[in-house]
């Protein structure tokens, strides 16, 4: 049985007609045939192409700029420096309501802070002049200490790398979260643990570099294709450090090539683009480079996470406190959110009433990490469910029903201070333990040989949107033609999710019409209405609940029209599959185009709903089983099968949804086993820029995946129930594995990546104490 | 200097007046304005590139486009039978969930094509191994081993194959 | 990538006098696919690109149970990949090339190119060092013969000289008592450097090994012969404890560094969990 044939099989009890079918993905068909333009694809007439020139140091003041012989270069066409750019200090995260933003950067500034930031950009007439001037252009530096460890950085000796006053290099103040009364926790505990956690640098690594095309009109108005998850704060935050209104700018992104949450800040590239475009007066392009990509990019924040917890002898957790610290690197971009987010997620997954925890962030002079799938939570809750199976054996539990015991309820406080909606991790849980037979797992035999096999269980939960971090707003616009077909015109990007097949399932639904007769309109700012971009596994609780609220102003209009036709009530009537017809009773009927087109010379009526929709918050649930088989001679250790489980309220789509946690699952494999972005601590320069040694795992490496997706606390505040599912995959999938290790070989780690050389060190170490 | 290379790409004769130093890849997205075929990493690395030259599945990005002087080139574009009609791949993609931001769906495509060209029967192993070289970062492969299965079942129900 | 000259000479002589002529400025490109690469990442500087595609008589392939493998400089990887000569004979070269790059590299790349660009991690080098191979090599019309361990000097150097181009390759055929095996250390089963490569190729009858190869790549500045750990083996019945003296030697023989994709000592001990295990699959052990 394959994955979408279970999905359907859980999900049949229901009576909606286009809600939870997979129906055709609309936006796919461009996709697979090559036709979807990405903004690497636009071609304008006169196009120039641009480079951006990266620094090869760290952390340094830039003493001289000569660009004299790119300048004098055939083909060049301008050459911009930190002399000739706006100097505007801008925020790298644009979001326009969080309070926690940081502005911290300019376009171009007299000072680098990381290894390969901009310091310089050329427009030419071909991507290679543009290379060969990059080359041309010799910068003097003066140089300054490089901080590259969370350490160096927040020694409050060491030298600020932005003046914002905070000391101690400081992203933004420390994160403090209290419940209860942690000391008296304390003292009642039967057994207490205390680790710290060390966190790689993995990167998101989407498959489209970042790209964006500028063009300029003679009004002074710019267009601009981008590569972006939030073309409403590309416009305002070019807008804004352009200083043009934003009428004077529209941003087009018709189809991405993924961006994982990396893809909500903007990379220098989108204000030199739009400079050298207005300089030359000519359309520019600039495209990075798949090193670019990795260099300039977002990564995850690394870090460390001391946790300490009390636990009682019949399994109760009485105490949990914790130390978060955030790296970074060289701007603050989603620091804050991250820090907050993350360092609050630990008041939750498994109850605690006395907690007491601390994040903090700090800049540092090595790569920027910004927002990536997860955001905080996949580092919070690694470290917590790792602890959390160290205690069950330590308090003779099995790891899954200790996990079971201790699982947020119906009605417990969520991180976001809101309670709890349903028994999703309880029911998780359950079912993953149902599903693998995991008791019969657990008693089978372990024979020493060279390959051990063993098994774990990760549990999450996780928001859907940025609340309260962030006051979302999701915007729609539902228009129904006179033929009845429907124009859905949305914000909502489309980040490759299958969003807007969800969208359009849910306003036919909502409108009684066939999932193909609705269309979508999206990805310019000039049309849709406002958006605050797709992140943070909102785009269908958010931007389908508008939506829906604008599809239902349609029904109502519809209704109201049809009614005297009907000789019926508003109220009486129904729309279903693209009839209006009278609910109680009477067969009587009308083709939506004979309700609402022209008729006997009267053109036909108007009907636009508008939906807007500010959410707060919901919580979906995942846990996983992971199957491991460890090399004990070689320290590698392969994913023989995942088995994840996600409540997410209500699917609309199932295949769409199974792809999100399987996707996800592949990340979060890479983050736990293989994929580390490394810089030179001598230096800050990148190591592993490349997919050769930037090691995700690819066809060969990912197992098979059993994807089971159940409906048990649909959340009211979504599109009839339905939460997110984005991000949770890739949170639970990691305790699953490390559990998993720990099954088959008995030694715990305590971060990730755990490499094969750590593996296998740790079994000597393991070898020699037990031979002593 | 450029150079003609005349070329059949996707059936159709095609010449092009290229730059030495330009890549196949390169040259359909520019010069032949087929912006199908993708760049992903340029060094050969990741597949979004894959196109079919002369019956065998390569990256554009690692032949020069003086290279393709007389060869048949066939991209994403061309796959389609007519063009309101997808090719047996494309339509199971769509069915299946195999394409999700898209960026790799036409590499991914073309070496499916390769494979299934080759083999029309092959086993899930064998789909592994021949998408080794086309990276997705969206799906986690479930959805495009999903995918290449249905369609080489159809193809080999329909007697195509 | 920079511009550069571009030549398409018709015949070995014209094209080993051209490169004669260009001198270290001048790149033969075959496969392309290592070559592309350093010219995009100006890891290597080429202002004159010489395609050896057009001149006949490289593509070449012949297999005979007498005389062995032979194969021209023009044939891929794939090519060696799918033949059922190569499979059903060498399967550690089978192995080897199987796991180079991906499919659609393998289309274009080369076997020669592959040796010729001599990298210390290239897969197919153990294979065909284990197995005795010798390199021909065509110079200003005469043509040399150069085993294959002998022909690095370096990372990325040979005994080559500007003029020379590398004709073909060829090695002796299996024997009834011959077993090979390679096995390649990576953090993916595909789409990786090798960190560590380890190719035996051996002679053995009732578990006593008369002849053996060893060859360890990605350990030592060239691919390297480990021939005190072949002279362990030589002539003696292979058991477990041998098997971990052989281990140990190998890893005294190699002499890795360490860089982001792996450390020495992990490097070091891989040599030797990866020679005992190649012995035991050249032995038939399943791989």
């Amino acid at each position: 049985m394959n994955t979408h044939e279970r999905i359907d099989r859980d999900l049949s009890e229901r009576d909606f007609t286009v809600v939870g079918k997979s129906v055709k993905r609309s936006d796919t068909l461009e996709k697979v045939t090559g036709a979807a333009r990405y903004a690497g694809d636009v071609a304008l007439p006169g196009m120039l192409y641009a480079k951006m020139k990266r620094s090869n140091i760290a952390h340094a003041r830039i003493k001289s700029i000569d660009t004299s012989k790119a300048l004098a270069l055939q083909g060049v066409k301008a050459v911009l420096t930190h002399q000739d750019v706006p100097r505007v200090l801008h925020a790298g995260s644009p979001h326009p309501r969080s309070a926690s933003v940081t502005k911290d950067q300019y376009i171009l500034d007299e000072r680098v802070r990381y290894w390969g930031e901009g310091v310089a950009a050329v427009a030419a007439v071909s991507e290679e002049i543009a290379e060969r001037a990059v080359a041309l252009i010799e910068v003097e530096y003066d140089p300054l200490p490089g901080l590259f460890t969370i350490e160096a950085a927040s020694d409050p000796a060491a030298p600020p790398i932005h003046e914002n006053g905070l000391g101690q290099n400081y992203v933004l103040p420390p994160v403090f979260v209290t419940r209860g009364d942690v000391d008296k926790g304390f003292g009642e505990a039967d057994l207490v643990i205390e680790r710290e956690y060390d966190l790689g640098r993995p990167t998101p690594a989407y498959m489209e570099p970042n790209v964006c095309v500028s063009q300029w009109d003679g009004n002074g108005k710019l267009t601009m294709w981008t590569s972006t998850q939030s073309a409403f704060m590309v416009r305002g935050t070019l807008a804004e450090v352009l200083g043009v209104p934003l009428n004077k700018v529209r941003v087009i992104v018709d189809h991405m090539g993924g961006g994982f949450g990396a893809k909500q800040d903007l990379f220098q590239n989108e204000f030199l683009c739009a400079l050298l475009a207005r300089r030359t007066g000519r359309p520019v392009k600039m495209e990075f480079s798949r090193k670019e990509t990795f260099v300039g990019g977002r990564s995850r924040h690394p870090g460390k996470i001391w946790l300490k917890q009390g636990f009682t002898r019949d399994g109760r957790i009485v105490a949990r406190e914790a130390r978060v610290t955030f790296n970074s690197g060289a701007y603050g971009s989603h620091g804050p959110g991250v820090t907050n987010v993350g360092t609050a997620a630990l008041t939750s997954l498994y109850r605690c009433e006395n907690v007491r925890l601390e994040g903090r962030c700090i800049y540092t002079n090595s790569p920027i990490a910004g927002a990536f799938r997860g955001y905080g939570v996949v580092q919070t809750y690694y470290a917590l469910d790792l602890m959390m199976d160290e205690a069950a054996e330590k308090l003779g539990f099995d790891p899954a029903e200790f996990k079971l015991m201790n699982a947020v309820r119906e009605g417990d406080m969520a991180p976001s201070g809101h309670p709890i909606v349903g028994h999703g991790l309880v029911d998780c849980i359950r079912r993953v333990m149902e599903e693998t037979n995991w008791h019969e797992l657990r008693r089978r035999e372990k024979p020493e040989t060279v390959k051990r096999r063993g098994i774990g269980i990760g549990c999450e939960m996780h928001g859907s949107s940025a609340y309260p971090g962030i006051k979302e707003q999701g915007n729609a616009i539902v228009k129904m033609n006179e033929d009845g077909t429907v124009t859905l015109i949305t914000g909502t990007a489309g980040l490759g999710t299958g969003a807007h097949t969800a969208l359009s399932q849910i306003v036919a639904e909502e409108l009684g019409v066939p999932f193909e007769a609705v269309s979508v309109v999206q990805g310019d700012t000039d049309i849709v209405p406002w958006d605050i971009g797709a992140f943070a596994s909102h785009t269908t609780y958010l931007g389908g609940r508008a939506a829906q609220l604008a599809a239902a102003d349609v029904r109502r209009q519809v209704l109201e029209h049809a009614a005297p036709l009907l000789k019926a009530e508003p109220g009486d009537l129904a729309i279903r599959d693209g009839f209006v017809v009278v609910a109680n009773g009477s067969n009587q009927s009308l083709r939506l185009s004979e309700a609402v087109g022209p008729q006997r010379g009267m053109p036909a009526v108007q009907l636009v709903g508008v939906g807007t929709y500010m959410p707060t918050k919901s919580y979906s649930f995942a846990a996983h089983f992971a199957e491991v088989e460890v090399d004990t001679e070689t320290g590698e250790v392969a994913v023989l099968e995942v088995v994840p489980v996600h409540e997410i309220g209500r699917v609309i789509h199932p295949i769409a949804a199974a792809g999100q946690i399987e996707g996800g699952i592949q990340q979060g494999i890479g983050h736990t086993l293989s994929e580390d972005y490394v810089i030179d601590l001598t230096d800050g320069r990148s190591l592993n820029p490349s997919f050769v040694d930037y090691k995700m795992p690819l066809s060969m490496d990912m197992p098979s995946i059993r994807t089971i997706i159940i409906e048990t606390a649909p959340d009211p505040g979504g599109p009839y129930g339905a939460k997110g599912v984005g991000e949770d995959p890739i949170i639970a999938i990691g305790p699953a594995i490390a559990n998993a290790i720990y099954d088959a070989i008995g030694v715990r780690f305590h971060h990730y990546p755990i490499t094969p050389e750590q593996v296998l060190n740790a079994l000597k170490t393991k070898a020699n104490e037990t031979r002593q | 200097m450029n150079r003609l290379v005349s070329m059949t790409v996707n059936g159709e004769p095609c010449e092009l007046s290229v730059a030495l130093n330009r890549t196949l890849l390169d040259a359909l997205r520019n010069e032949g304005s087929l912006t199908g075929t993708k760049k992903g990493c340029d060094v050969g690395d990741c597949g979004a590139c894959t196109v079919i030259m002369d019956g065998r599945p390569v990256n554009a990005c690692l032949v020069l486009a003086a290279e393709a002087e007389g060869a048949a080139i066939e991209t994403i574009e061309g796959l389609q039978p007519a063009y309101d009609k997808p090719h047996a791949l494309q339509q199971k993609f769509m069915e299946f969930g195999g394409a999700q931001c898209g960026f790799c769906t036409p590499g991914i495509i073309m070496m499916a094509k390769a494979l299934l060209d080759e083999n029309p029967d092959p086993s899930e192993d064998e789909i592994r191994f021949a998408l080794a070289g086309n990276i997705c970062r969206c799906t986690g492969y479930t959805k495009i081993i999903d995918a290449v299965r249905a369609t080489a079942e159809e193809l080999r129900r329909a007697g195509t194959l | 990538m920079k511009p550069f000259e571009y030549y398409e000479p018709a015949t070995l002589a014209e094209a080993s006098e051209l490169l004669r002529r260009l001198g270290k400025d001048a790149s033969i490109i075959a496969g392309g696919t290592d070559l592309l690469v350093e010219l995009k990442e100006d890891l290597r500087s080429a202002h004159h690109i010489v395609n050896i595609k057009k001149i006949p008589g490289l593509t070449d392939f012949a297999y005979d149970p007498a005389n062995g493998l032979r194969f021209g400089a023009l044939v891929t990887v794939r090519e060696i990949e799918t033949s059922p000569a190569v499979n059903g004979n060498y399967p550690n070269l089978a192995k080897a090339v199987s796991l180079l790059g991906s499919i659609q590299v393998r289309n274009r790349a080369t076997v020669v190119g592959n040796i010729c660009r001599a990298s210390p991690s290239a897969d197919t080098i153990p294979p065909l060092i284990a197995d005795g191979a010798s390199l021909s090599v065509y110079s200003g019309g005469t043509e040399r013969s150069i085993p294959l361990d002998e022909f690095f000097t370096g990372p990325g150097r040979t005994v080559l000289v500007p003029g020379d181009i590398v004709t073909g390759i060829s090695m002796p055929a299996p024997r009834p008592t011959s077993g090979r095996a390679y096995i390649k250390h990576g953090r993916r089963k595909a789409m990786e450097l090798a960190t560590v490569g380890v190719a035996v190729s051996m002679e053995h009858v009732a578990g006593q090994c008369s002849d053996i190869r060893i060859a360890l790549g990605a350990v030592a500045p060239t691919v390297i012969r480990a021939r005190r750990t072949e002279d362990l083996l030589r002539g003696r019945m292979i058991d477990a404890a041998l098997l971990a003296e052989a281990a140990e030697s190998a890893m005294q023989e190699a002499t890795p560094i360490g860089n982001v994709r792996a450390s020495a000592a992990y490097r070091r001990d891989m040599v030797g969990v990866l020679t005992r295990r190649a012995i035991g699959y050249a032995m038939g052990g399943v791989q």
